[in-house]
């Protein structure tokens, strides 16, 4: 197994116990600083060798680099289309000339709802394309 | 539109042996990517860019069509 797929395997790990703890701390604490300190478990998605090697400045061969940049394309694609879905149904729900009044804690979690998409999205789309090859 | 495996063949595995059974992390080294990029290609899962094709060749000492062949119809 390459080090990028350790660090996808790894990052969906960490995805998961982000969301698992996120649950439990809503549902017994509610929304508020300590619940929002479970995101911090996401910098745990930097630990893997693939992601020392990048901060290293070892270089990915070409077949890494592909797969890394249609991985991170994928991820910012599911982001962007989250991101139009959410406007889109604010426009269609609220009106286009609503003003809308969100507590701090929603905004900043909608932050990081979104770092855990793409990262999920690219650590999926790593899995995928190192299984089922690259036909570049 | 066929797909590429059905038009480009490669012969690594068998030039790998016939070069005193090298080992893939040997050729990935040489070649500088890594084993399992060899690997892919060995599969047929992967198809260099024309870079490391010649690399790949010149690490057997043989000219790129040794190494890879194209059996593609003519466009």
């Amino acid at each position: 197994m390459s080090d990028s797929e350790k660090w996808a395997r790894w990052t969906l790990g960490v995805v998961a116990l982000t969301i698992a703890a996120y649950g439990a701390f809503v549902a017994f604490l509610g929304h508020g600083p300590a619940t929002f300190s479970v995101f911090a478990l996401l910098a745990l998605t930097s630990v893997p060798a693939s992601s020392r090697r990048y901060f290293k400045g070892q270089r990915f061969d070409e077949r890494e680099q592909q797969i890394a940049s249609k991985a991170n394309r994928a991820g910012f694609g599911a982001f962007w289309l989250a991101f139009c879905g959410l406007i889109m149904a604010i426009y269609f729900t609220k009106g286009w000339n609503a003003t809308l009044t969100v507590p701090v804690w929603a905004l900043t979690e909608t932050l990081m709802w979104g770092f855990i998409l793409i990262v999920g999205v690219e650590a999926v789309t790593t899995i995928v394309l190192y299984r089922g090859g690259l036909h570049a | 539109m066929p797909s590429p495996e059905a038009e480009i063949v490669n012969h690594i595995r068998r030039l790998r042996f016939e070069h005193g059974e090298m080992t893939q992390e040997n050729l990935a080294e040489q070649a500088g990517v890594t084993r399992h990029t060899i690997m892919a290609l060995e599969a047929g899962k992967y198809f260099p860019s024309l870079l490391l094709a010649f690399r790949i060749a010149r690490v057997f000492g043989a000219p790129v069509e040794q190494v890879f062949e194209y059996h593609g119809e003519p466009r």
